[in-house]
């Protein structure tokens, strides 16, 4: 019987009359750009659209993949799958290494479908898995000849593995030779690398081999490869030869763009020839000779092609535009040209630096540069492995600490990215780092510089300290100092002089980049302080006269109650996207504008939030959940004092100095007046997020680290927002649902204040709140500084005053 | 023309002013004093972000 692969509508044979199959390979996000649009933006017809011109051009056969970075690969393969198998004609190709996805979507597919692929990179593991499932829906396997020390580059290797995996396929699990298609891998001959030069013949010779001694098993290639890095107009020709040779060594089937095969027949001999020349490796300069006769051919696609570009602006550009796709091909291109270390330090960190100014002009936003970070750091990895060892000696380092007491990491994260990602090297050395252990790392590592973070009012402070006994036992870095809690004042005057090296505050990540810049160039100051500079407004509502004359409102209980049910459509409702958009994420208007503004929403912002929100919600990475009570209370001066049944209470509030002399306290009743009620909660997104959070950050996905993380903090918001609403309603200050506008502008009866912002600055206030919420109860507890761990949470006291507003003290 | 706070989301709008601020209705936001900040989180004007 001869192999076939069939679709609901047809059945293709593997061996055509006239070989080879024509596999379309542009239904794939790091293949097409089209492709890849229209799976972020979830546009599936879109996605069809790539198919079915595919099958219009000659693609016999349709490769389908899914896998990107932050998507969900099995229900886009579903979703894609179902799709395509009712639309198109050409049986698909699923191109997986997941048999998690696999075993899904196989099931579905009313034909038979090929596996692209297994490999013996884990040494079998998966292999077995996907070999059971080809078996037992079956289904038809590529096989690439990749094993644990990686691709097999000669003849030898390649024939090799090949029978290993037959072994394994054939032998063990029970498939049958003509259900395997082996991909033998192609690499260019265009690159001018030298190992590479026979990388043609070692292919071809290959398939003949394997085709020889292991009957009935059938062949695919990425032909393309062969020719990478050159001008399209050359690729063009070369490709359709090397295919033609491939054919004829024995590949049935081959994956390409029908549209870019010439016919054998169309191709002029002297063309022939010089391509055989490279390909066959016939004499030393057949490279040259070969480049310098496409000098002049001209391509239509030469325009719409960036291939046409040197390799090396083609990189720059890579990273200038964040885009990933085919960075490995043009990384092996580059090598030929170049030292591993040489792109590095001449190619990739000057574009980083191009990125950063960009950012600093104000011409390209965070989500950007945190993109083109990707990029770097995935070529850098690309390139390890040629590199003789890891040179870091003549690096900048730094050490980089979050302090005790404060579980925040992300701020220190964000540095760690772009200084490393800027060519430095970085010990990030994690969060609640005690100052000993600071300093026995400085030491040991032999670190230039050190840096330390912290979120809190009380890091800010224990960073002051830190440095005292830095000078104490003798340090000898620069520190830069960074955080949400710092100011320049601060640094300048609290700070630098309890240190005799240069103690600098940094804003953001930019700074502390600048700052390791100056320190190499010997020009490194501490921060300095101007008494010129402009005091601050402190913002507050101008009423001269509070109003005594409010009832207390009715509360449905006093003490305090969990609540673990919590919708998660209904905290969204509640989202500031203002705040997301803008501030989290940074896609900040800017210069541009309005209407182009109004377009990265459409085509870039809006997609990604529901990207993500469609991955928060179904993958169960929320669990919100909240503590809150009522209480009894009493004003007494700057104090609030509450019974509850863990003992009374009390409360300070500060007051501002000047009019109209604002204090929270004012805001309730005292004893003569006949007490009040008060509420307090405690909310929770739950520990899941920080895991996840912390797994993209490790797979160095920087960019949805910290687009979710920022979801995270608004959703966090969001659902204070709500339940602070929810709590106005069971006290009857209010009666129905508000609107966003409202919630931000406080167009709301009372306030709720949270612990640590300016009007009840006292983070130690969560010691007794604890007691009287037991938020344990819903998995959040304190550190040593009174943060809540996990960080997605947040308290407050609820104040119900008609006249309660935000002020600052 | 309206700012928005990319903090917290507060539109600063010249035809309200800013009663917390102490500004009266009409005073554009570039004409805002150096001293003024977001009445709500007191974020400084390089957070803000025109809306028109
Ligand atoms: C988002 C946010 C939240 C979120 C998330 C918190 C979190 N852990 O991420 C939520 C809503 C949950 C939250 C809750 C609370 N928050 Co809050 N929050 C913020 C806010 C607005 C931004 C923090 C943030 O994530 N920034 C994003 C990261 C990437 O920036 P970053 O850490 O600052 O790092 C950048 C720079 O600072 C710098 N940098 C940082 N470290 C270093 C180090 C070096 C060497 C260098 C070179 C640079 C550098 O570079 C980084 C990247 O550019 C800040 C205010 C502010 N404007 O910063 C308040 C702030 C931190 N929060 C505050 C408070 C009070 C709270 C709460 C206690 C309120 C409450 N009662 O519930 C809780 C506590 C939460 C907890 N888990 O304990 C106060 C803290 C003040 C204090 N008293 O200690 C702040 C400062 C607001 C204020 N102005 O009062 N908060």
């Amino acid at each position: 019987m001869r192999a076939s692969v069939a679709s609901l509508y047809q059945a293709v044979e593997l061996h055509q009359e006239i070989p080879p199959l024509l596999i379309g390979e542009r239904c794939n996000p790091n293949g097409s750009k089209a492709f890849k649009e229209a799976l972020l933006s979830e546009d599936w017809d879109a996605c069809l659209k790539v198919a079915l011109d595919q099958e219009g051009r000659g693609a016999q056969v349709l490769d389908l993949c899914v896998a990107y970075a932050g998507r969900d690969e099995v229900a886009d393969m579903m979703k894609l799958a179902q799709l395509f198998a009712g639309s198109c004609k050409a049986p698909l190709m699923f191109d997986s290494t997941s048999p998690a996805t696999l075993e899904q979507v196989l099931p579905l597919y009313p034909g038979r479908a090929i596996i692209n692929s297994i490999n013996l990179e884990d040494g079998g593991a998966n292999l077995e898995r996907i070999c059971r499932l080809a078996k037992k829906y079956g289904a038809a396997v590529v096989a690439l000849t990749i094993n644990r020390e990686g691709m097999a580059l000669t003849c030898e290797q390649k024939v090799a593995v090949a029978k290993d995996i037959y072994t394994l396929v054939v032998d063990q699990y029970g498939l049958r030779p003509e259900d395997i298609l082996f991909d033998l891998l192609t690499f260019t001959v265009g690159s001018g690398d030298e190992t590479m030069r026979d990388a043609a013949t070692e292919t071809l010779n290959a398939i003949k081999q394997v085709k020889e001694e292991l009957p009935g098993v059938g062949f695919t290639l990425g032909v393309s490869n062969i020719s990478f890095g050159l001008r399209p107009a050359a690729r063009k020709v070369l490709n359709s030869v090397f295919l033609r040779l491939a054919v004829e060594a024995g590949l049935n089937t081959a994956i390409v763009d029908a549209a870019k095969v010439l016919p054998y027949a169309a191709i002029s001999e002297a063309d022939r020839e010089i391509c055989l020349d490279l390909l066959f490796n016939r004499h030393p300069e057949a490279l040259m000779t070969f480049i310098d006769h496409y000098e002049q051919a001209v391509d239509q696609e030469d325009n719409e092609d960036s291939d046409s570009l040197p390799v090396e602006e083609l990189l720059r550009q890579k990273v200038l535009s964040g885009d990933k796709d085919g960075l490995n091909d043009l990384l092996s291109a580059l090598r030929g040209r170049w030292q591993p270390l040489d792109i590095i330090n001449n190619l990739l960190v000057p574009a980083m630096r191009e990125v950063g100014e960009l950012f600093g002009r104000g011409d390209l936003l965070l989500p950007f540069v945190l993109q083109s970070a990707e990029v770097m750091k995935q070529s850098v990895t690309l390139l390890e492995p040629y590199m003789e060892k890891l040179d870091d000696d003549g690096k900048t380092s730094i050490l980089l600490a979050t302090v005790a007491g404060d579980v925040h990491d992300i701020g220190k994260n964000l540095v760690d990215i772009i200084l490393t990602n800027n060519g430095y090297k970085v010990h990030n050395i994690g969060i609640k780092v005690p100052a000993e252990e600071i300093i026995a790392k400085a030491k040991e590592l032999q670190v230039d510089v050190v840096g330390l973070s912290g979120l809190l009012v009380k890091s800010a402070l224990l960073m002051k300290d830190n440095l005292s006994q830095f000078q104490t036992v003798g340090l000898t870095q620069p520190v830069l100092l960074g955080g949400a809690a710092l100011t320049t004042k601060f640094v300048a005057v609290d700070c630098a002089p309890n240190y005799q090296e240069p103690v600098v505050y940094c804003a953001d990540a930019f700074a502390g980049l600048k700052a390791i810049r100056e320190f190499e160039a010997g020009k490194l100051l501490s921060t300095q302080w101007e008494e010129s500079s402009v005091t601050k407004n402190r913002p507050s509502p101008q009423q001269e006269v509070l109003d005594r004359s409010f009832e207390p409102p009715v509360v449905p209980f006093v003490g305090h109650r969990l609540v673990t049910d919590i919708d998660v459509e209904k905290v969204f409702s509640y989202l500031n996207t203002a705040a997301l958009f803008r501030g989290r994420w940074g896609y900040r208007r800017g210069k541009m504008s309005k209407e182009d503004y109004a377009e990265l929403n459409t085509n870039t912002v809006l997609p990604l939030f529901r990207r993500l929100k469609d991955q928060l919600v179904n993958e169960g990475w929320l669990q919100p959940k909240v503590t809150y009570g009522y209480f009894d209370c009493v004003s007494e001066g700057d104090s609030l004092l509450i019974s509850s049944d863990s003992g009374e209470k009390t409360f300070s509030f500060p007051r501002q100095e000047n009019a109209p002399g604002l204090c929270i306290a004012d805001y309730f009743r005292n004893g003569a007046e006949g007490g009040d009620k008060v509420g307090f909660f405690v909310v929770t997104l739950g520990k899941q997020l920080a895991e996840r959070t912390k797994q993209l950050y490790e797979a160095d996905s920087y960019h949805d680290y910290l687009m979710l993380h920022g979801l995270g903090v608004e959703l966090t918001d969001a659902l204070a927002e709500y339940w602070h609403e929810k709590m106005r309603i069971e006290m009857g200050i209010q009666q129905e649902r508000g609107s966003m506008d409202a919630y931000v502008a406080q167009g709301y009866q009372g306030s709720r204040y949270g612990f640590g912002y300016p009007a009840c600055p006292d983070l130690g206030a969560h010691e007794p709140l604890f007691e009287m919420l037991h938020p344990e109860e819903i998995g959040v507890v304190l550190t040593e500084s009174f943060e809540m761990v996990p960080e997605m949470s947040t308290s407050a006291i609820i104040v119900h005053h008609p006249q309660a507003k935000y002020f600052a003290v | 023309m309206r700012y928005i706070c990319t903090c917290c989301g507060y539109i600063y709008d010249p035809d309200n002013g800013d009663e917390m601020n102490k500004i009266p209705p009409g005073v554009e936001f570039d004409d805002l004093p150096e001293s003024w900040v977001c009445p709500l989180c007191y974020a400084e004007f390089d957070k803000f972000d025109p809306l028109d």
